[in-house]
């Protein structure tokens, strides 16, 4: 499929929603692989299974059947402990609502990652003025996430996304809350930090203008891969 | 330490909610620190009563006498109110219940120029009636003592005296004999070691009261039938006063009891109305902050951080309340004696009381609850170890939640 090296790797991937006596399947085998250092996009309507995927990718949830590989480590095979520190350090997270933590200022909120990994104050601290200066908030270090607007708390949350170093970096509908001029300085964003960092990003959408962005575009529906662009 | 500090910042949001859930355990911990210091001031207590007492089951004192009356234990006219004829003492020691009596006849006197109280004894029955003096040094009266006598430590302490010294003893700075000093005895109450214990035989002599005794201390068969025999000696022997001060101190303790209990019982609904309330806060945090849990868990935050980070709130919050709760406790520790107006003088005075007789028991013996700090620290702890495990099952149900169904939580 690509060439290079994949650095995500799913392998009929099912998940099977149990309301009650009900089962709903949100994906129905999903094969796909992601190389490393792309912007990749799935799209697809909602409800289409583009999060369970994102989720289970991002070791947020576990699939009723089927592999995911990212560094080549199953991660269907981790335990809630190994997840945690797979999410950790492995992942990046960017949701559609910014989901930053509300007590904490914009550096706090990207030091966060980086406490729970147990990194010194020191480098800490600078790092993640260093990953706020790069995503072009350094006048905004001690702002609370209500004194920010939308798309400088979504830049908070690309920073804290990068704060670990993270393998991939996973956006679900990442611009689904800002303005059209807001989405494009976002996606500028997300493509210089793809091309200076080299970081893989996986952006679930429906937006045309993020689709643009995208190297590639996988698009989903009912739980399959329907073709791809 | 950055879980304590979002710990804060997270209680901060909610400074009203915080507050009330403190109070809670305020209530609790100031009480409990309140009964603590009422405890400890009770020991002390019960064993200084006895002693300022005399330890005797009743006392009888002449109460026609028109002079200082009131002062029940010695108060400071030359002769402590009227006396009694020696004669009484028989009559007493036949009472049904009476274990024996023992006369006595207590005067303000001077020990070379200053004034002392001077109690007259008689060695062989006192010791039985009162359980005796706390000789610390030398000997206590005997029977065959003549111009013997028994100092307190406190003056002891201001002069240099020791046993075996010379003083003069009489009831004028004037009218003195000299007397040898056999023993020092101590109460560890300032006011009663400015006395001195003599033979009656010797008191008599020195007054000029032959024959005659000022008070009478009785010791009964049964500490139970105290105000049994107190009734029976007031309706047999008209114009006498009749104290009884072990059954005060039984009173008192009964009534420091009670106050005990209801501290307690109080105490611990409080603190424990108080954990309900630090638990039903921590599960308002966690509800509302169900997405915030999923986000920290979609970063990468183990359970047990999420656990650690919610401990720490309900830590905290038990421990401001344990922080007001002493202060507001040593409040209470201070005022409370106040609130119990003469704690122990609310006791019984059979056979008349003033209102005199009252505040003079009060002044010389006021009740201090004691503020020790190790109860300090010990309600302090309470504080926050009632949070810490109201603050366990909320925290562990917020560590356990699933990310992706936190994280869908609006």
């Amino acid at each position: 499929m690509y060439k290079g090296k994949s650095i995500v790797k799913v392998i009929n991937l099912v998940k099977i929603y149990k309301r009650g006596k009900i089962e709903v399947p949100a994906l129905r085998g999903i094969n796909l692989e992601i190389p490393t250092g792309k912007i990749i996009g799935i799209a697809g309507p909602s409800g289409s299974g583009k999060t369970t995927m994102l989720n289970i990718i991002g070791g947020l949830d576990t699939p009723t059947k089927g592999k995911v590989y990212v560094d080549d480590i199953d991660i269907t095979t981790l335990n809630e402990k190994e997840l945690s520190e797979y999410r950790l350090k492995k992942v990046g997270y960017i949701f559609q609502f910014y989901n930053l933590i509300p007590v904490l200022t914009a550096l706090e909120n990207v030091e966060v990652p980086m406490i729970l990994s147990k990194i010194p104050k020191e480098e800490r601290k600078r790092r993640a003025m260093e990953l706020l200066k790069m995503v072009g908030l350094e006048d905004r270090v001690n702002h609370k996430p209500d004194e920010m607007s939308g798309g400088e708390q979504q830049r908070v949350a690309i920073a804290r996304a990068l704060a670990n170093d993270p393998s991939i970096i996973l956006a679900d509908e990442p611009t689904g809350n800002i303005d059209t001029d807001t989405t494009i300085k976002i996606m500028n964003l997300i493509v210089n930090l793809n091309k200076h960092m080299n970081k893989t990003f996986i952006i679930a959408t429906h937006d045309p203008i993020v689709m643009e962005k995208c190297e590639k575009v996988h698009k989903i529906r009912d739980g399959r891969i329907l073709e791809e662009t | 330490m950055e879980i304590w500090k979002m710990a804060f910042r997270n209680i901060s949001r909610r400074k009203l909610r915080t507050t009330l859930t403190v109070l809670g355990i305020v209530v609790g911990v100031s009480l409990m620190l309140a009964l603590f210091s009422l405890v400890s001031g009770m020991d002390v207590r019960v064993t200084q009563m006895v002693r300022a007492l005399g330890g005797a089951d009743i006392t009888i004192y002449n109460a026609t006498f028109p002079g200082r009356g009131g002062q029940p234990f010695g108060g400071f006219g030359t002769i402590m109110r009227g006396t009694l004829p020696i004669e009484l003492l028989q009559q007493i020691n036949q009472i049904p219940g009476v274990y024996i009596a023992s006369p006595q006849l207590s005067f303000m006197g001077y020990l070379g120029s200053s004034r002392i109280t001077i109690y007259g004894i008689d060695p062989s029955t006192y010791d039985e009636v009162t359980g005796g003096l706390n000789i610390i040094e030398g000997r206590g009266l005997k029977q065959e003592d003549k111009n013997k006598i028994v100092l307190g430590k406190t003056i002891v302490e201001a002069s240099n005296i020791t046993i075996g010294s010379k003083v003069k003893i009489g009831i004028s700075a004037t009218e003195q004999e000299d007397f040898e000093v056999v023993g020092v005895f101590e109460t560890g109450v300032m006011f009663q070691e400015n006395a001195g214990y003599i033979t009656l035989e010797d008191a008599q002599r020195l007054t000029g009261y032959m024959g005659q005794i000022s008070q009478i201390l009785v010791k009964c068969e049964d500490p139970y039938i105290v105000s049994e025999v107190a009734n029976t000696i007031s309706n047999l022997i008209p114009g006498v006063r009749i104290t009884t001060p072990t059954a005060m101190i039984t009173q008192a303790t009964q009534l420091l009891n009670t106050l005990t209990m209801f501290f307690a019982t109080i105490g611990l609904v409080a603190l424990l109305a108080g954990s309900f309330g630090v638990m039903n806060t921590m599960f308002m945090a966690i509800s509302e902050r169900t997405r915030e849990i999923g986000i920290l868990k979609a970063i990468g935050a183990r359970n047990r951080e999420i656990l650690k980070m919610f401990l720490a709130e309900a830590i905290i919050i038990g421990a401001l309340g344990g922080g007001i709760g002493i202060i507001i406790g040593a409040i209470i520790t201070y005022i409370l004696p106040m609130f119990i107006p003469g704690f122990i003088g609310i006791a019984p005075f059979i056979g008349g009381t003033t209102a005199r007789g009252i505040r003079q028991i009060r002044t010389t013996q006021t009740f201090t609850p004691t503020l020790t700090p190790i109860n300090i620290a010990l309600c302090f702890s309470l504080g926050v170890l009632v949070g810490l495990l109201a603050g366990l099952y909320p925290a562990w149900r917020a560590s356990k939640m699933k990310p992706v169904e936190a994280l869908r939580h609006v």
